[in-house]
């Protein structure tokens, strides 16, 4: 078979000159310098094309281009959520000045969090399907044709090493697993931003590949790209095209419903392979953080504890005077960042009710101070959305008890919408900001 | 696609068609090259957050992890993949082959994506909600079922083939589904 000498497909294409409005400077700066970017090499010499370079090397049907479209496709929309999704919990945690996240939907986090867990886990058989797919493009001949096709091959390293950093760093963080020296929020956060670019970057690049090949009318735009899907062999040994689609469906299917119980309602019964049960703990809720592991055991049962809210009229009460402060109850849910999410009914005062007995005026921001003596989650801010909320508590009964040490006795912070890392435990101050 | 490839095919349109075309094309062009721009600045954004993240982000062992990843993938799941094919190819016939390289793709991914769990890997001792399942039974449970699956798929296959031969008198080879 002849082989059509491929055309381009980097990102950088020069619009064509008659709509460019064909300026001068366009003739004298950017025509030299796109030039240069997609200007070939010259060929290789033919003899190096052996072992994995030869053109028939990779015979298999399922690397083709019109499947990988259709991964990618996919994978992008599934990496696009899990980014989405991050940068909403990452801004929660670290709000800019210029946003105030809101108390409701009291369980969006725990939808957005959960999304971004799962979705993450559906990725495992969709990258390794598309990988697969395109691994004869890693013995592309020749190697690189031009400044632009290198550039865009050498952006495809950050990408799959991202992407199987995002995905690996994930599944080992959600077990609690820590193999790696890094601090995984920080770094699964970076990494993120490297990934999710060098994907913008890839899909530039791609977009012609995938119109040449998705869609209805795809004939009309196979002028596009020479690497158009060749006819898949009626009869052949193995796995179709669409046999891998539906493995790769089934276990993304399979992935799904085995986890997505640890936060979505109604399914825990099928939660087989998810790191949490959201009736498994002490008082049948999951713990992130011990006493023990934050070393308050001691100081959280001492009976000499006070609550301190400092405001205007600053108060202090005992743990009795804590008791008879008037008390309400609320159903909210943890919501983990780790993925997983469970409901659970609260009780104690509510935290507008404190503020307000300290003069604290409603559109002040508190901060809410553990007994822990160090850690990145000692204290966290409590913006007016929740502090005013009246689901918002300073829970100290759980499930109809007193509160597990474990869950943060003698008081803990409980408010609709809002990572689990910043439900204070262990609560003793109140402080206005 | 250079800028000769996506000269509009006029044949059939008039000439505003074609400039509509050629106007739309450059407009797809700058916005490529603003995606472009754009998703490069990300990445330099993210390698300026890891170098300025320090000590948390750690940088060497971020990059080791890093390219880890990608060794991990071609030194070992390309291989084994690519061996478990060719054993595959030499020992089951073509309809059935189909169906067991699904099922292995499924048990893999599940296995993978749940690795930590039932390697009894991750957690603390003080600390029993995190983990708490009987993860190596229940991984058991899942592919036990995937295989159930596919056996039944197997099954039926084999029996439509036989039917066919007996239909036909023609020994032949059963025919290929996805």
């Amino acid at each position: 078979m002849i082989r059509v000498p491929p055309r381009s497909v980097s990102p950088f294409r020069k619009p064509s000159a008659g709509s460019a409005g064909a300026g001068s400077t366009y003739r004298a700066c950017v025509r030299p310098s796109i030039r240069l970017l997609t200007g070939r090499f010259p060929e290789p010499p033919a003899v190096l094309r052996r072992g994995p370079l030869r053109a028939d090397a990779f015979p298999s049907r399922l690397h083709d281009p019109r499947v990988a479209s259709l991964l990618g496709i996919w994978l992008g929309t599934a990496f696009g959520v899990c980014f989405l999704t991050g940068l909403m919990s990452h801004f929660m945690q670290h709000p800019p000045s210029w946003y105030v996240w809101p108390s409701r939907p009291v369980s969006l986090y725990r939808v957005t969090q959960g999304l971004h867990v799962t979705t993450g886990l559906a990725c495992v058989p969709l990258l390794l399907a598309k990988l697969w797919t395109v691994y004869p493009r890693l013995w592309e001949w020749p190697p690189v044709r031009s400044v632009a096709h290198a550039v865009e091959r050498l952006l495809i390293v950050p990408l799959i090493a991202g992407a199987v950093f995002q995905l690996a760093t994930g599944i080992a963080n959600i077990a609690q697993w820590y193999q790696f020296r890094f601090f995984f929020t920080v770094t699964h956060y970076w990494v993120a931003w490297i990934t999710i670019g060098a994907l913008g970057v890839h899909i530039t690049a791609k977009l012609a590949v995938v119109r040449a090949n998705v869609g209805r009318r795809r004939d009309t735009r196979s002028h596009l790209t020479d690497r158009v899907s060749d006819p898949e062999p009626g009869t052949g040994a193995g796995l179709s095209r669409r046999g891998l689609g539906i493995a790769v469906t089934g276990a993304a299917g399979v992935i799904v419903a085995t986890t997505a119980g640890q936060w979505a309602p109604g399914l825990s019964g099928l939660d087989l392979l998810g790191p949490r049960r959201p009736d498994i703990g002490p008082q049948r809720l999951p713990v992130n953080k011990t006493a023990v592991a934050a070393r308050v055991t001691a100081v959280a049962r001492d009976p000499g504890y006070r609550l301190e809210v400092v405001g205007p009229r600053p108060f202090v009460l005992t743990l009795d005077e804590l008791r008879v402060f008037p008390h309400h109850e609320s159903k909210l849910p943890i919501t983990c960042v780790e993925g997983w999410a469970a409901d659970a009914s609260w009780c104690g005062p509510r935290l507008r009710d404190l503020l307000d007995a300290a003069g604290v005026p409603a559109d002040a921001t508190v901060r809410v101070e553990s007994l822990e003596a160090g850690g990145a989650y000692r204290t966290s801010e409590v913006h007016p959305p929740h502090a005013r909320d009246p689901l918002t508590l300073l829970a100290t009964g759980l499930n109809g008890a007193d509160l597990d040490i474990d869950h943060g006795y003698p008081a803990r912070l409980i408010a609709p919408n809002r990572p689990g890392v910043l439900q204070t435990k262990w609560v003793h101050r109140v402080v206005m900001l | 696609m250079n800028g000769d490839a996506v000269v509009p095919h006029t044949h059939g349109r008039s000439y505003t068609d074609g400039r509509r075309r050629t106007l739309g094309t450059a407009a797809a062009a700058v916005l490529r090259a603003l995606v472009t721009a754009a998703g490069l600045a990300a990445i330099g954004y993210g390698i300026h957050g890891l170098i300025d993240g320090q000590p948390a982000t750690n940088p060497p062992n971020t990059t080791a992890w890093l390219i880890g990843g990608i060794l991990a993938h071609d030194l070992m799941v390309v291989p084994v993949t690519m061996a478990a094919g060719f054993v595959l190819s030499r020992l089951i016939p073509a309809p059935y082959r189909a169906v067991l390289q699904a099922a292995l793709l499924v048990s893999g991914s599940v296995a993978l994506a749940s690795l930590p769990l039932w390697r009894g890997y991750g957690g603390s001792a003080d600390n029993p909600s995190v983990n708490p399942l009987p993860y190596g039974r229940n991984l058991g449970i899942v592919i036990g079922l995937v295989w159930t699956c596919a056996a039944a798929v197997i099954v039926h296959r084999a029996v439509r083939a036989r039917r066919k031969r007996a239909g036909s008198g023609i020994p032949s080879d059963p025919q290929v589904g996805p």
